[in-house]
């Protein structure tokens, strides 16, 4: 793999990983829009899509074009989101077990999340997304300032994230507590889904997770030095603080904005920057725009399997992350102690 | 062709870490910086480097240092943050992220990761993971980093502080050979004797202040060196003219 080719090491990162990572994505996105309660045909579904002649008409066009098209695009959108986050964090944090929802940003959203439902104004629930966003946000906005010192240590960020969270959590609990006819649809809020994808939600949502992905791709190259000490970062041409503030500020853009279009969707961004690094066996960021993809992959199949496995019934696409995740995860990290052996 | 450092003062918060220092540091020379645990050894280094802020002046070839990322200065820490799952081929490929820009690998920059890596004699590691490295071959990476960032000045703390004698002779050797393509080196050591028998500059430190500085033979005979430990080192000259300094324990001569 990295064999010496004319006195010279070879390449750290290879472009076919990448090229392949987009391969699969386009395959599991067109087979996701195919399969659900009515199938259709795989090469009409292609054709609908990229408005060639012989394409679907009526019915079969609506399902593909207005249900099933944006729901896989949202799962796409997510799906990337976490798992980008899940990466950065685990390299600023300098903790293979960080994951997007670290500082706070799920707890915060959560508790916005239950302060819609739990509200007596009924047009509140609509504005669900916005709650939760903006209680992801603060949380995360939290921790920074009663951290201290401004990130100057990501330990003690840490720390005051799971601080932040229990906090938010504990008021949450209360809220629910108070209100048990909400209960039911926080819970499943919690557990995540994408049904209530249409257009206009991978509207807004695209915006801002495409914001924060372009900004985590520039910098991906310069992350890998964070997983070093700050002043052999320094010494390699970064300002470290600033890097880190930059870092985790685009991944709470990203993580906020998932969790506010789909609800608390697990396991996406531990598993899947740790699944692209452990088949590749490259821990560096440049597979950022890789472990993307491949989260945005591996969320679509996810919810293909949510619709589809109980069908007209929908399992929480939480359910089956975790489900196939872990097991998978399992085995990666498996074969990995025995290539390190 | 000097670093003139001019009334540096360092403080954490209250605490002043280093008090008033004025020195010239000569480029192309080896200057180690010794004294007692605390004595400010490592902050120096970091102000050198850049990155802690400071009072008074650091001007390196006329220009201040403070968060001025055009210098191209290596950076070995005492401990080093290991990379999780990271191999050793893509750690000593950093070193070449200031010459090279961010993750580009030019044919260029891999060659001469190939050629530091034998080197140091770690070609035939690259693929191993750096987290599982001896404490000896994870310096050596640390060395063949900083060789592979072409750097004009290399600032290393404690680079001989966790390996044993055969391997600090290997280490100090590789470092030495920087030298020779004009690099300037600066290190603290605690070992007295490599520091007389490597650097040619000596400077002590000691609460903060410079007790002393100059051509190293003469710094390790002084009574300042001495002083700076408490009294508590012998420093004999074999044969050969080689300081060796020793500590010393009550009741033996």
């Amino acid at each position: 793999m990295m064999s010496t080719e004319h006195g010279a090491i070879s390449r750290i990162w290879n472009w076919r990983i990448t090229a392949f990572c987009a391969l699969i994505l386009l395959a599991v996105a067109i087979m996701a829009v195919s399969f659900g309660p009515i199938s259709i045909n795989f090469f009409k579904v292609f054709k609908t899509l990229f408005d060639l002649p012989g394409g679907s008409t009526g019915q079969d066009r609506t399902v593909i074009l207005e249900l099933r098209l944006p729901r896989v695009i949202l799962g796409a959108l997510v799906g990337a989101a976490l798992a980008t986050s899940g990466a950065v964090y685990q390299t600023v944090f300098h903790n293979p077990l960080a994951d997007p929802y670290l500082l706070g940003a799920a707890s915060g959203a959560g508790l916005g999340a239950t302060i819609a439902l739990t509200s007596t104004h009924h047009d509140l629930h609509a504005a669900l997304p916005i709650f939760a966003f903006a209680g992801g946000v603060l949380a995360v906005f939290t921790s920074f300032v009663i951290s201290g010192k401004f990130f100057a240590d990501p330990n003690s960020l840490l720390l005051s994230g799971i601080a932040v969270g229990s906090f938010a959590t504990a008021i949450q609990t209360y809220l629910q507590q108070q209100h048990s006819a909400a209960l039911r649809p926080v819970y499943s809020w919690i557990l995540g889904d994408l049904t209530s994808a249409t257009w206009s939600v991978v509207a807004w949502s695209s915006i801002y997770i495409a914001i924060a992905l372009v900004i985590l791709f520039t910098v991906a190259k310069q992350l890998d030095g964070l997983m070093l000490s700050d002043e052999e970062a320094y010494s390699l041409g970064i300002t470290p603080k600033r890097l880190r503030i930059i870092a985790v500020a685009a991944a709470t853009l990203a993580t906020a904005t998932a969790v506010s279009a789909s609800g608390l969707i697990g396991f996406v961004g531990i598993v899947v920057p740790h699944l692209v690094r452990g088949l590749t066996h490259r821990v560096t960021n440049r597979s950022l725009i890789s472990i993307a993809m491949a989260g945005a992959a591996f969320l679509v199949l996810a919810d293909l399997g949510a619709r589809t496995l109980l069908s007209p019934a929908e399992l929480p696409i939480g359910v089956i992350t975790a489900f196939v995740g872990a097991p998978f995860f399992l085995v990666v990290l498996r074969n990995r102690r025995k290539v390190m052996q | 062709m000097t670093i003139s450092v001019t009334d540096l003062t360092v403080r954490y918060g209250e605490k002043v870490v280093l008090d008033d220092i004025s020195l010239d540091i000569v480029h192309g020379k080896w200057t180690c910086l010794v004294g007692p645990n605390g004595a400010g050894k490592t902050t120096f280094l970091r102000a050198l480097l850049g990155m802690a802020p400071y009072s008074g002046s650091i001007k390196d070839r006329g220009h201040e240092v403070f968060k001025n990322h055009k210098r191209n200065v290596a950076f070995v820490p005492q401990s080093p943050q290991i990379p999780q799952g990271m191999t050793v081929a893509e750690y000593v490929m950093l070193g070449r992220s200031k010459r090279d820009g961010w993750g580009n690998d030019s044919l260029l920059s891999r060659e001469y990761v190939h050629k530091v890596l034998t080197q140091t004699h770690l070609f035939g590691m690259q693929t191993n993971l750096v987290s599982q490295l001896s404490g000896g071959e994870m310096q050596r990476a640390l060395i063949a980093r900083a060789l592979a960032q072409e750097p004009e000045l290399i600032l290393l703390d404690e680079p001989t502080s966790a390996l044993d004698l055969h391997h600090q002779i290997s280490v100090l050797n590789n470092i030495e050979l920087l030298k020779e393509n004009g690099v300037t080196i600066i290190s603290t050591m605690h070992d007295l004797t490599l520091a007389a028998m490597f650097a040619e500059e000596i400077v002590v430190i000691k609460n903060g202040r410079i007790l002393l500085s100059g051509e190293s033979n003469f710094v390790i005979h002084s009574s300042e060196l001495r002083k700076a430990y408490d009294d508590r080192i012998d420093v004999y000259t074999l044969e050969s003219g080689r300081p060796v300094v020793v500590a010393k324990k009550k009741g033996l001569i």
